[in-house]
């Protein structure tokens, strides 16, 4: 816990002094709690389907354990995506949401779709049963991923595209960014995969001591 | 374990299909000013329209603000009626909702599109070709 803290108070110090956009104006900012969010988002669920796979091929709690402790920490994530998006878009846009948007949209769908995982964990009490069942959702749910990430380029409406994933990178080498916001972003980065770490680690613990419940019934603690 | 893949494969294509499907029946694309005076017999309906809005082209009457938008080859001059923007200025791109009177473009609705550039300040200026005009 204390840890988070400490991660959260620096992540909010780079927000705070880090640079911003000149034409955005301060409301740029929300470019570094934004995108590592959702890149830590995007990486949490590949691990969650990696490890779905694994569990689908080997029964072993420890697998699902993993992909579960991913998938909740990749929801948190999506969550702050979502948030600080949404405030972006009033300032910039001048809309919260925008309905037309694929990549809003998809977004939201992705968000619900792994608040599905979780949740289907508990429709059954047993987790033999319920561990099978999500790590299908786990392995279904990477495909958005490739989706979201494109979606910008299919449909085009009001999300910008891709800066350093883009085509003047490719036909530069420099993405559209000044070097002291990239730099800043990276650190961002940098903090929001030690706070994924640290929360992985959390969820875990959790995820381990159901399943030493569910294996053990006689070391429950008596009622 | 063969009905297992089975029932992968089949769930991936479900997602995939659900969200393409999703995204083309909801996305509203907005015409550029090229494509839209094109067509613009067809425009009897609302449609959303982008473009930059051109430089030393806006003025304000009352509630009303006009301006002119470009994709670059075509220009459209747009009567906006509604919430302006903050961030609404020379040069931004914007997508407007409304209808076409003749070659006139009556909105109501407008929305500030950003680009996928991020200049600071006193950070190093991104120096490649420039893209966006």
């Amino acid at each position: 816990m204390k840890k988070i803290s400490v991660l959260v108070f620096f992540w909010s110090i780079i927000v705070y002094f880090g640079p911003y956009d000149t034409t955005q104006g301060l409301s740029s900012k929300i470019l570094y709690i934004h995108v590592p969010s959702v890149w830590i988002a995007y990486f949490a669920y590949s691990i969650t389907f990696a490890y779905s796979i694994k569990y689908i091929l080997n029964e072993d709690p420890k697998f699902d354990s993993m992909a579960v402790a991913n998938a909740k920490s990749g929801l948190v994530f999506t969550a702050i995506t979502l948030i600080s998006g949404s405030i972006w878009g009033k300032l910039t846009w001048g809309s919260w949401w925008v309905w037309g948007d694929a990549r809003l949209n998809l977004t939201a769908i992705l968000f619900l779709v792994y608040l599905g995982y979780i949740s289907s964990r508990s429709f059954n009490p047993d987790l033999l049963r319920t561990a099978k069942n999500s790590s299908y959702i786990g392995v279904f749910g990477i495909i958005q991923i490739p989706i979201i990430h494109f979606s910008v380029i299919w449909w085009r409406s009001i999300h910008q595209q891709a800066s350093i994933l883009s085509q003047e990178t490719l036909a530069s080498g420099n993405p559209p960014i000044s070097t002291d916001i990239l730099l800043i972003l990276g650190l961002g980065l940098v903090l929001t995969t030690l706070l994924h770490l640290l929360f992985v680690t959390l969820f875990r613990k959790i995820s381990d001591i159901e399943w030493e419940n569910y294996l053990n019934p006689s070391n429950r603690a008596k009622i | 374990m063969k009905k297992n893949i089975l029932f992968i494969f089949l769930g991936l294509i479900l997602v995939i299909f659900g969200s393409i499907n999703l995204a083309n029946n909801n996305t509203v694309y907005y015409f550029t000013t090229s494509e839209a005076l094109e067509e613009i017999e067809n425009m009897n309906e609302r449609v959303k329209l982008g473009g930059f809005v051109i430089k030393d082209s806006i003025t304000k009457i009352n509630t009303k603000t006009l301006f002119s938008i470009t994709d670059g080859n075509t220009e459209i001059s747009i009567i906006y009626d509604g919430y302006v923007p903050e961030l609404f200025q020379d040069n931004m791109g914007v997508i407007l909702d409304g209808v076409f009177e003749d070659e006139l473009f009556l909105a109501d609705n407008m929305l500030v599109k950003h680009d996928n550039e991020y200049i600071s300040e006193d950070g190093e200026v991104y120096n490649a070709k420039d893209y966006s005009k």
